[in-house]
């Protein structure tokens, strides 16, 4: 794997806290004194988080169509309105 | 295809969303907040069965029924009113992270979405649906776990230099 991959490997295991301590401890230290490193798993947290985001937009969006397909049966549509009448 | 989780998830709106939404009625929600309260409760049960982490024992109905009134009470705390919680809703844990506002601006959200779907849907499948790398190589058809594992890395890098040039455009403008 070429030096940037493992970089982004390390990164996560960071992120994911799947580094043992000693190795977090030197990571950490490496941040300290290299920003370019600091602004690289900045940016990789905010894409694990946005990789999060989406996939539970995606979901949504999913169960919305599966509520309006549920809703065309009218005995489910009733037991679900008639509570709210 | 219906998939088994097609079936269960049908099962479960019609079986729960009824008792979910007599809760919210209850406290004077309506149907629109039931169904997305529901909804959301449900996302956080497949997530909780992802990751392992769901209490032994307690049936999916009542999990996703105490999630659900978990969500109800934030709703509601917002607003000013006030539900009581009882018994297993300590166990049950709300994302901290799960009501967050997306991470990145609107048109970088656009942007990543438009040039990196694919990469997107890999780490997806990586980070949310926690696929292991003999899954994701075949599922995505790569030939080896190999490929399979440095393909997650490029399309990491791939994704967070877009966010970051996209981020550093929107500072700029």
């Amino acid at each position: 794997m070429r030096k940037q991959l493992a970089e982004a490997q390390e990164i996560e295991q960071y992120l994911l806290r799947e580094m043992p301590v000693s190795s977090r401890l030197v990571f950490q230290a490496r941040m300290l004194v290299a920003p370019a490193l600091r602004e690289k798993v900045k940016y990789q947290r905010k894409t694990m988080q946005l990789v999060r985001w989406l996939a539970r937009e995606e979901k949504r969006n999913e169960l919305d169509q599966l509520f309006l397909r549920l809703m065309q049966d009218t005995a489910f549509n009733n037991s679900i309105t008639s509570i709210f009448k | 295809m219906r998939t088994h989780e097609d079936q269960w998830l049908e099962e479960i709106y019609r079986n729960t969303l009824p008792r979910v939404a007599g809760m919210i009625y209850r406290v004077g929600g309506h149907l629109e907040m039931a169904k997305d309260i529901f909804q959301d409760a449900v996302i956080i049960y497949l997530e909780k069965q992802q990751q392992n982490k769901l209490p032994a024992g307690v049936p999916a109905e009542a999990y996703i029924t105490g999630i659900a009134r978990i969500l109800a009470v934030r709703k509601l705390k917002q607003s000013g009113q006030h539900i009581p919680l009882d018994g297993m809703e300590g166990d049950i844990g709300v994302p901290a992270d799960y009501y967050a506002p997306p991470p990145v601006a609107k048109p970088v959200l656009e942007y990543v979405k438009a040039a990196g779907k694919k990469c997107l849907q890999l780490l997806h499948a990586f980070y949310y649906d926690h696929l292991s790398i003999p899954e994701i190589a075949a599922g995505f058809n790569f030939k080896t776990e190999h490929s399979a594992s440095v393909q997650k890395y490029k399309c990491l890098e791939k994704v967070r230099e877009q966010i970051k040039q996209s981020d550093y455009a929107e500072t700029v403008s």
